[in-house]
């Protein structure tokens, strides 16, 4: 399908420090904005099949806060939380963002994005600028962690029915 | 009889404990307290695991240091675009899963069902439609 392919996201990493996420939406940005920076909505679309958004608050103010937490399959939780810097509905907004999980806290990185509409179509461009390269690949690889177990029990699997036909 | 390395891999994958460890360690290096304490486990059963983990060339242990650092091995680590792939596959997913639920939300403005504030009822929860 042909939108399919122009609405594709694009992830790039311009810099050492930074990610870049584009992604063109078939809505008026005024939507795109809403979905995002409003909790009932954000339960609608946000999460993975292997994690469950357990909580999702959002106070969208400069100064306020927000935090996203997700459950794993193995009962760990993975939260996203930061501070709003500027909020400029519905062209842009930035936002710290950091990464806690169990005992483990990563440096906040700034995150900013746009929306750009035209044609009753809107793209989105999310800029995550980290401090460092290092924290920059860790975000990068944080989402590998339960994709990670995931082939592993796929293994494991395997590893088990080779031992029952063995 | 010694196991061949596919199956030294396998099996040392087909436990969770060490399955828990490994995803600690893909977020960086630590001591065998520190990833001892999650489990409830005792030093000597968490370095078992260690010592199956790091047989089957998943892990590495320093020795530069007296804590000797458990860190993933090279070989058992993705690269960048590995990482990227993971990343893109989760916003791929999540962005879709907007792109449709931006649809409904306009089906709902189209609906007269005030614009600016569909502060509404919950709606049925859940991603999948």
């Amino acid at each position: 399908m042909d939108a399919k392919v122009a609405k594709a996201l694009k992830i790039t990493t311009p810099s050492d420090r930074e990610i870049v996420l584009t992604r063109t939406f078939d809505a008026p940005r005024r939507l795109v904005f809403k979905a995002m920076t409003t909790p009932e909505h954000v339960r609608q679309w946000y999460g993975c099949d292997l994690m469950t958004l357990v909580a999702c608050e959002i106070d969208l103010r400069v100064g306020g806060a927000y935090r996203f937490t997700m459950r794993g399959p193995d009962g760990v939780d993975h939260t996203l939380r930061g501070t709003y810097r500027e909020i400029a509905a519905p062209d842009r907004i930035v936002f710290t963002e950091g990464y806690v999980t169990e005992r483990f806290t990563s440096d906040e990185a700034m995150v900013t994005s746009t929306f750009v509409e035209s044609g009753g179509k809107t793209t989105l461009t999310v800029t995550v600028l980290h401090k460092s390269r290092e924290n920059r690949d860790m975000h990068l690889k944080s989402g590998m962690e339960n994709g990670a177990g995931e082939s592993y029990d796929r293994l494991a699997a395997v590893v088990a029915a080779m031992a029952d036909a063995a | 009889m010694p196991l061949d390395p596919l199956s030294t891999t396998f099996a040392a994958l087909a436990d969770p404990t060490r399955r828990a460890i490994l995803a600690r360690l893909e977020r960086g290096e630590t001591s065998v307290t520190e990833l001892a304490e999650p489990f409830a486990m005792s030093l000597p059963a968490i370095s078992k695991h260690l010592k199956v983990l790091e047989h089957a060339n998943l892990i590495s242990r320093g020795r530069e240091a007296q804590w000797r650092p458990c860190r993933i091995a090279p070989a058992a680590l993705k690269d960048v675009d590995g990482w990227l792939e993971r990343y893109r596959k989760f916003w791929d997913e999540n962005f879709d899963r907007l792109d449709d639920y931006l649809q409904e939300m306009k089906a709902q403005e189209a609906n007269g069902k005030s614009p600016n504030r569909t502060k509404s009822k919950p709606r049925k929860r859940g991603r999948k439609v």
